[in-house]
């Protein structure tokens, strides 16, 4: 069997928080295959968000292992977490996390321009292009709509050609129709660049169009289906 | 009820604590403290003046006479008008030590005194001794107390013997202190002090020779000086004659003080400015924040005006308490310094509370919260209920409306007018209100421009592929960018160090500046007729001597200009105030350059003619024609006025503001003056070869008149310094305060930027990159704005030249940029270490 792309073994997290400690994710196990698309869902605080957030090395494995195409992040320094990220990740968060003070062009090819490409604003605006928004790229955040901003969040995370893709929520923000155009463009990106998805989602008609669906209850992983399984 | 919801709120907001307020809170106080502190000290200054006017004076009033004694019927008239009279004597000399071989000279400062001296207050000698009985002398010798300076200098042991002029002096003690030493400013050399009649036999007051006399008057308890100082004017002919009295007793100290006194009232003000800058970032950064509760309150039913009333009783209630803690610090400041600053005075000062000064200071301080918090309150009308749900970065913030505009304006106004009239400095007042007011609009144009070529160049080829560059250009740039807020801060804080550095660097490099190679070694004063030609042939032959000059000299006052009181003309130019030195001659010195008019030709024998000093000319408004009336030994002489020539002071050569006609001054007694020029290594051979030929004459090695002018001035110096550290302090917090209130907004970028795969070097350098751009743009202002005030006050208050000081300028703005940029990456350091996820949950 190939490598797995991502492997939780026992994987913890707890906070300190002002009410004392608090256990967000309990132990949790499991792997990604090369070129899954994983849906995580669960009941609102059950800690989808924080699973991602490991995946990703954006918050530090309290205890167990969380690797990532082989490497474990935990132990792993700030500056080597962001040079792994820029090779071989891309994130798309609930509320975009675009950088205001940036344009989209600018936006989407800060990644791309950190990995030292040189041709990193000609891709930039060949993705804008791609997610429909061509005339829009000289725009700041503030001036476009939310659905604008997320496709400027995603074509920023697909630029650089990921081979994982996470999104948090990415329409949890946005309205139906908007909502469902973004998950087009997403699962677009995905069929066409081959990547793995990883995908926090509430809708249940997006976890269908998952390859497999993890469900989290309080920090605990509770059924693992695969697609197949459930049809 | 509007107002009674907006105090719950308020109420309720201000639980919160004072976190965010630190900044707002600490420039408050320290502004308000600096200016509390600023009056504090100026008051302990005149009160001290006013208590001891007469002890400095050494008498309530005083008649002073330039060259002469008092007529018996002017001793007379002050014996009529007075309890107890007092006469004195002053003029420079030569205090002259032999052993053997060895001579050691020193020019020194003398005070012939007669047996009522002092009047009020009473010097101390060590040995502890009275001054009568030390005067007295001991075997043939009379006495002679002196400073404790000049007998190191001259290697002298109380009971040993000196001599001045022909006569020779037993010194009986050290002179500790000398109660009216500040009466007569500041002498060219250390005191001693004689009894007059021993100075009989010395030859040194002989007519002819530079001595001033002076009579105290101790008057009738409850006397009206006022009144008193113009019968003295009506009823002694005023040959000469100046009057002072306790109102004013230290001329040459209160005009020291007020020009203190008028830079530290600008040290505050611009503290002040400073510190508002402060206040208002830091209320905008607040009300930032609170712009989700803003908008909540507003969908909830909150009308505008009770949220402006909220917000604006919270920022009251902490104006209240910055005022309180300001007015403490500076109260308590200047007499927990008092040791300190007084030492560094030439006058007793009156340390105490002074309440006057307190409430000034708390107006100022409330005027100033309420204009640079006004702005930013108005704002919050500006916060609709949709913010809520888009993003607040972006979009142009509007003008607050023009009642707010009409009472901002109508606030500056009342604090300038405020401080022009409180500080009795109204010009000076009003110029740096101006001055700053031009800094300001420079800032806001430079910041402008800075984001406008700041968005070009992050388009530009040079920018691609140099992620950090072009992030902090863009961020510059862009939309919510801090360049407005980051500039002006810094910009004005910069401005007023860069102003205050300015004027600091050139008091202490004026002088080593105004004395070039050029200056002589020796300044001789006091040549008799019967001496200069021996003298003149003397030093010529000395082949260490490479140049001398001489003049004749005689000093006048000019008393009245075509025949007005000089006074009415050319109001008060220092060139009216007291005797000026006279000179005459058949031909233009050497080297001068007339440049208006003609000299007379070198055999003319009309009516007296004058030439005059081009630039004092000018200030005092003379022109060609003019007639002159001149007071010279009790004589008047009336000249017209006939050329201007350029006379250059600087090189401390000799240089006359009077030149006339010889014939004009014929046998009006007069000395001569000369300036040797040669090596330093001579110095000491012709001080002592020249003083034991002609005892009579004074020597004044220039290097040491240079060292006592410097320590006067440092005086300055040391205040300008403190004065500089007040503003250093403010201006940091103003920094730390705007470092801080963009920390959220930078914490958030580095999060998303770590997310995209950014290293922490490159997060920083963009940082550091942003805080260059800002530095680099309020260190352009700052340094043309200091050098352009430096230049005002150095010309305007402080009457010196004024030459840019590239040193200062560059450490302040270096300095100010750095620790800008320091503070900067300091608040986000702690966030760049930790993992991205808690930044970004936050701004879910
Ligand atoms: N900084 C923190 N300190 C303490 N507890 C936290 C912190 N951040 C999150 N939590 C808690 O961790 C738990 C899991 O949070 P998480 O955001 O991962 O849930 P989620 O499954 O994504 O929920 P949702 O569907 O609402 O987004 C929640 O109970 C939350 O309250
Ligand atoms: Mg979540």
């Amino acid at each position: 069997m190939v490598d797995p792309v991502a492997r939780l073994e026992n994987a913890q997290l707890s906070l300190d928080g002002n009410a004392g400690r608090v256990d967000i994710l309990r132990g949790i196990s499991f792997e990604v295959a090369r070129g899954e698309t994983l849906g995580l869902i669960g009941p609102s605080g059950s800690g989808k968000s924080s699973l991602l957030m490991l995946l990703g090395g954006l918050e530090r494995a309290t205890g167990g292992a969380v690797r990532v195409l082989g490497q474990d992040l935990t132990p792993m320094g700030e500056d080597a977490l962001a040079r792994f990220r820029r090779q071989h990740m891309g994130v798309v968060f609930q509320s975009f996390h675009l950088i205001p003070t940036m344009t989209a062009l600018e936006n989407v090819a800060t990644p791309m321009e950190l990995a030292g490409a040189a041709d990193a604003f000609e891709r930039a605006e060949a993705e804008l292009q791609a997610v429909g928004l061509a005339d829009r790229v000289h725009h700041y955040p503030a001036q476009m709509s939310g659905g604008e901003q997320q496709r400027v969040a995603l074509a920023r995370a697909a630029a650089p050609r990921p081979e994982i893709l996470l999104a948090d929520e990415p329409t949890g923000n946005l309205d139906g129709t908007t909502g469902q155009a973004i998950m087009d463009l997403l699962f677009g990106l995905r069929d066409r660049h081959g990547a793995t998805l990883i995908l926090v989602t509430h809708a249940p008609e997006l976890a269908q169009r998952c390859d497999r669906t993890i469900r989290l209850v309080d920090g605990q992983l509770e059924t693992d289906t695969l697609a197949s399984a459930a049809e | 009820m509007s107002f009674a919801n907006a105090k719950r709120i308020a109420r309720r907001e201000l639980r919160g604590g004072l976190r965010g307020f630190r900044v707002f809170l600490a420039c408050l106080a320290l502004g308000v403290a600096a200016i509390a502190a600023v009056g504090s000290v100026r008051m302990s200054i005149q009160l001290g003046l006013e208590r001891e006017g007469a002890v400095i004076l050494g008498g309530d009033a005083e008649i002073e006479l330039t060259y002469r004694f008092a007529e018996p019927q002017e001793r007379a008239w002050m014996e009529g008008v007075s309890d107890r009279v007092s006469e004195i004597v002053d003029f420079r000399s030569m205090a002259v030590v032999t052993r053997g071989e060895e001579t050691e000279r020193g020019l020194t400062q003398v005070k012939g005194v007669d047996g009522a001296y002092p009047l009020y207050g009473a010097p101390v000698l060590e040995p502890e001794l009275e001054l009568a009985a030390a005067l007295a002398g001991r075997d043939t010798y009379p006495g002679a107390v002196m400073d404790p300076v000049l007998i190191a200098r001259l290697g002298l042991a109380v009971g040993e013997t000196f001599r001045l002029g022909a006569q020779d002096f037993v010194l009986m003690a050290a002179l500790e202190r000398e109660p009216d030493s500040a009466g007569g400013g500041f002498g060219l050399g250390p005191r001693t002090i004689v009894a007059l009649d021993a100075l009989q036999g010395s030859g040194l007051l002989a007519p002819g020779t530079l001595f001033e006399s002076a009579y105290r008057l101790a008057l009738p308890e409850g006397a009206d000086l006022g009144a008193m100082a113009a019968r003295a004017e009506a009823e002694l002919d005023g040959a000469g004659l100046r009057w002072r009295d306790a109102r004013n007793g230290a001329p040459g100290v209160a005009q020291f003080v007020d020009r203190l006194g008028a830079f530290l009232v600008l040290v505050g003000l611009a503290g002040l400015a400073v510190g508002g800058v402060g206040v208002s970032a830091a209320v905008r950064a607040y009300l930032d924040q609170k712009t989700q509760v803003i908008a909540t309150l507003k969908t909830l039913g909150a009308e505008t005006r009770t949220i402006f009333l909220a917000y604006g009783l919270q920022i009251g209630a902490l104006t209240l308490a910055g005022i309180a803690i300001g007015l403490v610090l500076g109260a308590v400041a200047p007499l927990a310094l008092a040791p300190i600053i007084q030492e560094r005075l030439p006058v007793p000062a009156v340390f105490a509370l002074h309440p006057r000064a307190l409430a000034e200071a708390a107006l100022y301080g409330a005027l100033a919260a309420a204009v640079f918090t006004l702005w930013p309150l108005a704002r919050t009308e500006n916060v609709r209920a949709a913010a809520l749900y888009r993003d607040g970065a972006g979009g142009r913030v509007p003008l607050p409306r023009w009642p707010y505009l009409l009472v901002t304006a109508a606030l500056v106004g009342a604090l300038v007018l405020a401080a022009a009239y409180l500080s009795g400095l109204a010009r000076l007042t009003i110029w740096s209100a101006a001055g700053m007011a031009v800094a300001f609009i420079a800032l806001i144009g430079i910041a402008a421009l800075t984001r406008a070529a700041a968005r070009r160049l992050a388009r530009t080829r040079l920018a691609r592929g140099r992620s950090a560059l072009r992030m902090a250009l863009g961020s510059v740039g862009g939309p919510g960018s801090e360049a407005g807020a980051v500039v002006l801060s810094l910009g004005l804080g910069l401005t007023v160090l860069a102003t205050v550095g300015q004027i600091d660097a050139n008091f202490r490099s004026a002088i080593a500046r105004d004395l070039p190679d050029v200056a002589p070694s020796f300044f001789v004063v006091d040549i008799q007729n019967a001496q200069i030609d021996a003298f003149l042939e003397r030093v010529e032959a000395d082949p260490e001597v490479t140049r001398v000059q001489t003049a004749p000299m005689l000093r006048g006052v000019i008393t009245r200009i075509n025949d007005r009181p000089a006074a009415e003309v050319a109001g008060d130019h220092w060139v009216i105030q007291g005797d000026r030195g006279i000179t005459y001659s058949a031909a233009p010195p050497e080297g001068a350059v007339v440049t208006a008019g003609r000299w007379w030709d070198a055999d003319y024998d009309g009516p007296p003619q004058v030439s005059f000093a081009d630039e004092e000319a000018a200030e005092m408004g003379l022109a060609l024609g003019d007639s002159l009336t001149i007071n010279v030994l009790g004589r008047d002489i009336t000249a017209e006025v006939t050329s201007f020539r350029d006379v250059d002071f600087s090189n401390a050569g000799i240089g006359f503001i009077l030149s006339m006609n010889p014939g004009a001054l014929a046998g009006a007694p007069h000395t001569h003056i000369a300036t040797l020029y040669g090596e330093e290594a001579a110095d000491a051979r012709l001080l002592r070869e020249l003083g034991n030929a002609y005892p009579n004459i004074t020597l004044i090695r220039v290097r040491d008149a240079i060292a006592r002018v410097t320590e006067v001035l440092q005086g300055i110096a040391a205040a300008t310094t403190y004065g500089a550290l007040a503003t250093l302090l403010t201006g940091f917090v103003v920094l730390i305060g705007a470092a801080a209130a963009g920390e959220r907004a930078r914490t958030y970028e580095a999060a998303i930027l770590k997310t995209l795969g950014a290293s922490r070097a490159t997060v920083l350098a963009n940082f550091a990159l942003r805080s260059a751009i800002f530095g680099l743009a309020a260190g352009l202002v700052a340094i043309a704005a200091g050098a352009a005030a430096g230049w005002g006050v150095m010309t305007f208050v402080m009457e010196t030249d004024y030459a840019f000081e590239p040193g200062s300028a560059l450490a302040i703005v270096t300095g100010g940029a750095l620790t800008s940029l320091v503070a900067g990456l300091a608040f986000a350091w702690r966030p760049l270490a930790a993992r991205p996820a808690r930044v970004l949950r936050a701004s879910e």
